[in-house]
């Protein structure tokens, strides 16, 4: 197991040296200036040329990247170009809300798609079946952005329930957080948990087809046990990888969402930075996405041993 | 002679400027809104006001973004200042006098007056001030590039030498230009300033988390009586308009500084807010690139200048918050003339005459591009619409603001979808823009005439004799058409009534320190 994870974290190394590449190179290919985009329309040239020099946006591109890069390395990200504030403060303050937020999914749409999913599957092809699939049918089809705006204009507009907007660290008043944060996990996790339900019925119902079940019923097990302890477990590693896919596309889809109940998370601040031609934050928040992504799969690498047993990390599973 | 500007009303005797001399030709004070005096009662409560956008930068001299003013005006002070009724007042500066030849200006400043960290303001902070604004990385470089020269005469008088009359630079200190930094703290925090300003406003800078909140609170030196009435404004960032709204009506915040035109009828008649539409200082329209074909070509620029049918636009898309343009200068502008504001009806047969003397008697294809907002991408296929029957096939390219911005300063465009915000002064909205080899000059228009008036414009003070120049120079230009006025927007702002105090002005600014 510890080889396993070594390995993996060796291997990240490469990995995030050529996104930094890649991010960096493509950064500088798109069309855009940040002396213009932080100058504004009536900016002279004389005026430009002065930003641009001391923002160091005039040196050869290999030594912006050698600087930068050399500045990860001592674990500076830089400062951003439009606000002057150092973007690892900057991606730290948005990073926990989407964290947060992809977390709270996840775990909010496992919690009504498993055991959904499986009463679905024991069910197969009978009313309960029909009307969870409708269900699922439905989630997937409702935009986040929609069921957003509706459930703000519900339960804060109308009943005065929850907070409409802003973000309360979960340290600083767990209660206020978790008020914060209620409608935002509801509006993403209704779709995603379409998603994994569909995903857990399909599953399970393979498996409940599978002739060890076959063999372990003839042996008199009961029903329940068979489908929990057995089926179950089996049915579950499919879903588990959704389930990393998902937290990993979260991590960097949730901007619709941040958008519209005003939190200040890690999707807005890539997003918002882009249109801003802030370097420096791109490209410190693609390091950090793609360092969360790598992590995120080696979890999910690592739960499946807990699951199934015969999945042995580093021989070949 | 330099005449005083008329709608500069002088009602206060105490601030007559004792400057004597005959190099003065004039000594107007300026009227004084704010007595100073101590505070009466103590500030309490938080006021939350939406903002529509985060503003990058808090720093006057650095800012260049409409939504950084929302807040700073609530951190500085400025050397001048507007009134409700669009005159230019004292805010820092209690008066000024102006040579004869215009090229030199000398202000009188408010005295008793501390930065919020405790540093006087006089004299030698304008100074500080106006010299960091001439560094050529600050966008109000071009605006101050008149003066050549500042003298500090007095702890209170300060003299401002001009390389050429240039008519606008006291509503230029109305502006970003006019608001005063802390020396002390611009010298302490270095480029960190724009994170930790200090002004003398009614309220000081506490914590700023991007994307999300600003915090202020009330200045306990504030100068002018009983203001601030709010302990604290927090400021929310909500970037889509739909959710400021919702915002507003949930009561997580009390003041929203935009509103989606769809939603402006029904919030009139929602009982419980009142909802502010005035005309902004702002147009926008499309630039028509004069050294690109077919817009090389006057005849094809004027046809669809003609073929655009403003009230069909502004009608559909608008709903009462934006009125027809044909000039830069709309109603709240000091240079606004209705004629010469009205654009004319469509006649399908002058657009027809004129695609026949162009060349293109069955019309012609070009591209626009534009911004990727639904309302941006919404005007582009309207107008689209209306240049079709005449054969025009416009294409519609939609860019981010930023690649736009880069493509209209070097030209590589066709037709471009961009506006301007508007400043108080009619020479910031037009002089760029359409003078030989200016900056905002982005369709590379030329005309010897135009520069000429807008030249002379610069030389004079007198509004009146102002406005009839421009009036000139927009007909010329509309006549060549290297632009196509399209609207002017309104500033919409909503605010809860149990909000009181709120004095519209008319550059659509939230001033929180009257607000209780």
């Amino acid at each position: 197991m510890l080889t396993f994870i070594t390995r993996r974290i060796l291997l990240t190394i490469p990995v995030l040296f050529l996104i930094s590449v890649i991010v960096f190179s493509l950064l500088h290919l798109i069309p855009g200036d940040p002396a213009r985009v932080i100058l504004g329309q009536d900016a002279t040239p004389a005026a430009l040329q002065a930003l641009r020099v001391q923002l160091g946006l005039t040196r050869p591109l290999w030594l912006q990247y050698v600087l930068w890069i050399g500045g990860v390395f001592h674990g500076n990200l830089g400062n951003s170009l439009q606000t002057g504030l150092p973007v690892a403060m900057l991606i730290g303050q948005a990073l926990p809300v989407t964290v947060e937020l992809a977390i709270g999914t996840i775990i909010v749409s496992g919690l009504i798609a498993i055991p959904l999913g499986i009463y679905a599957a024991v069910h197969k092809g009978r009313m309960a079946d029909l009307i969870t699939v409708f269900g699922a049918s439905i989630g997937l089809s409702i935009p986040p952005f929609w069921l957003g705006i509706m459930l703000l204009l519900l339960f804060t507009v109308h009943f005065h329930l929850f907070p409409s907007s802003g973000y309360v660290p979960f340290f600083q008043n767990p209660i206020q957080n978790l008020q914060s944060m209620f409608l935002p996990v509801v509006a993403t996790a209704v779709r995603e948990a379409a998603v994994l339900l569909r995903m857990m019925r399909a599953s399970l119902v393979e498996v409940l087809g599978a002739d060890f079940i076959r063999t372990a019923r003839a042996k008199g097990i009961l029903w329940r046990v068979v489908v929990v302890r057995h089926a179950v477990r089996n049915a579950l590693v499919p879903v588990l990888t959704q389930s990393g896919l998902q937290i990993a596309g979260l991590l960097g889809g949730l901007v619709i969402t941040e958008t519209i109940f005003s939190l200040p998370g890690f999707g807005s601040l890539l997003v918002n930075s882009i249109f801003s031609r802030d370097y420096t934050i791109i490209q410190g928040s693609a390091l950090v996405a793609a360092l969360l992504v790598v992590g995120v799969n080696l979890v999910t690498d690592l739960c499946y041993g807990l699951i199934d047993p015969r999945i042995r990390m580093g021989k070949g599973a | 002679m330099m005449a005083v500007r008329k709608q500069l009303i002088a009602t206060t005797a105490s601030v007559l400027l004792a400057l004597a001399g005959t190099a003065f030709a004039a000594s107007p004070s300026l009227a004084m809104s704010h007595p100073v005096a101590h505070r009466s009662a103590a500030p309490s409560g938080t006021i939350d006001i939406g903002l529509s956008a985060d503003p990058p930068k808090l720093d006057p001299s650095l800012s260049s973004a409409l939504v950084d003013r929302q807040v700073m005006i609530n951190l500085y002070d400025t050397l001048f200042q507007l009134s409700a009724s669009g005159m230019l007042e004292s805010d820092l500066a209690t008066g000024y006098t102006v040579s004869k030849d215009g090229m030199t200006y000398t202000l009188q400043l408010r005295k008793g007056v501390m930065f919020q960290d405790g540093t006087p303001f006089n004299a030698a902070a304008v100074k500080f001030n106006l010299q960091r604004d001439q560094l050529k990385i600050s966008p109000r470089h071009s605006s101050l590039s008149a003066v050549s020269g500042i003298d500090v005469t007095g702890p209170y008088t300060l003299v401002l030498h001009l390389s050429k009359p240039f008519s606008p630079l006291l509503n230029v200190l109305a502006g970003r230009a006019g608001m005063m930094v802390s020396p002390t703290a611009v010298k302490k925090e270095g480029a960190g300033f724009l994170n930790n300003p200090v002004g003398t406003g009614p309220y000081e800078f506490v914590k700023r988390v991007v994307g999300s909140y600003i915090d202020l609170k009330a200045n306990p030196h504030y100068w002018v009586k009983g203001e601030p009435h709010f302990a604290n404004v927090e400021y929310k960032i909500f970037t889509d308009p739909n959710v400021e709204l919702l915002n507003l009506q949930s009561g997580a915040v009390q003041f929203i500084d935009t509103l989606p035109p769809q939603q402006v009828s029904s919030m009139e008649m929602t009982s419980g807010y009142t909802v502010i539409n005035k005309p902004s200082f702002g147009y926008q329209g499309i630039y028509l690139n004069v050294k690109s074909a077919p817009f090389t070509n006057m005849y094809l620029r004027e046809a669809i200048n003609n073929a655009v049918n403003r009230s069909l636009l502004v009608g559909a898309i608008f709903r009462g918050t934006a009125v027809p343009a044909y000039s830069p200068f709309g109603p709240a502008s000091p240079a606004y003339v209705k004629s010469e504001d009205t654009p004319p009806a469509v006649n399908p047969g002058l657009i027809r005459k004129l695609l026949k003397e162009g060349g293109k008697p069955k019309g012609f294809s070009f591209t626009m591009q534009t911004a990727t907002s639904p309302l941006d991408v919404q005007i582009a296929e309207i107008i689209q619409s209306m240049l079709k029957p005449y054969g025009i096939q416009m294409n519609i390219d939609q860019l981010d603001f930023g690649t736009m911005l880069n493509n209209s300063a070097d030209g590589n465009f066709t037709a471009m979808a961009l506006g301007w915000s508007g400043r108080l002064d009619p020479d910031q909205d037009i002089y760029s823009f359409f003078y030989s080899g200016a900056p905002l000059n982005s369709s590379q228009y030329s005309n010897p005439k135009v520069d000429a008036l807008l030249n002379q414009a610069r030389a004079v003070s007198d509004m009146a004799v102002r406005k009839a120049i421009y009036a000139k120079a927009v007909a010329i230009i509309n006549h060549d058409s290297p632009y196509v006025f399209l609207y002017h927007p309104n500033n919409v702002l909503a605010y809860s009534n149990s909000i009181k105090g709120f004095v519209y002005i008319p550059d659509g600014l939230i001033r929180v320190a009257t607000l209780s």
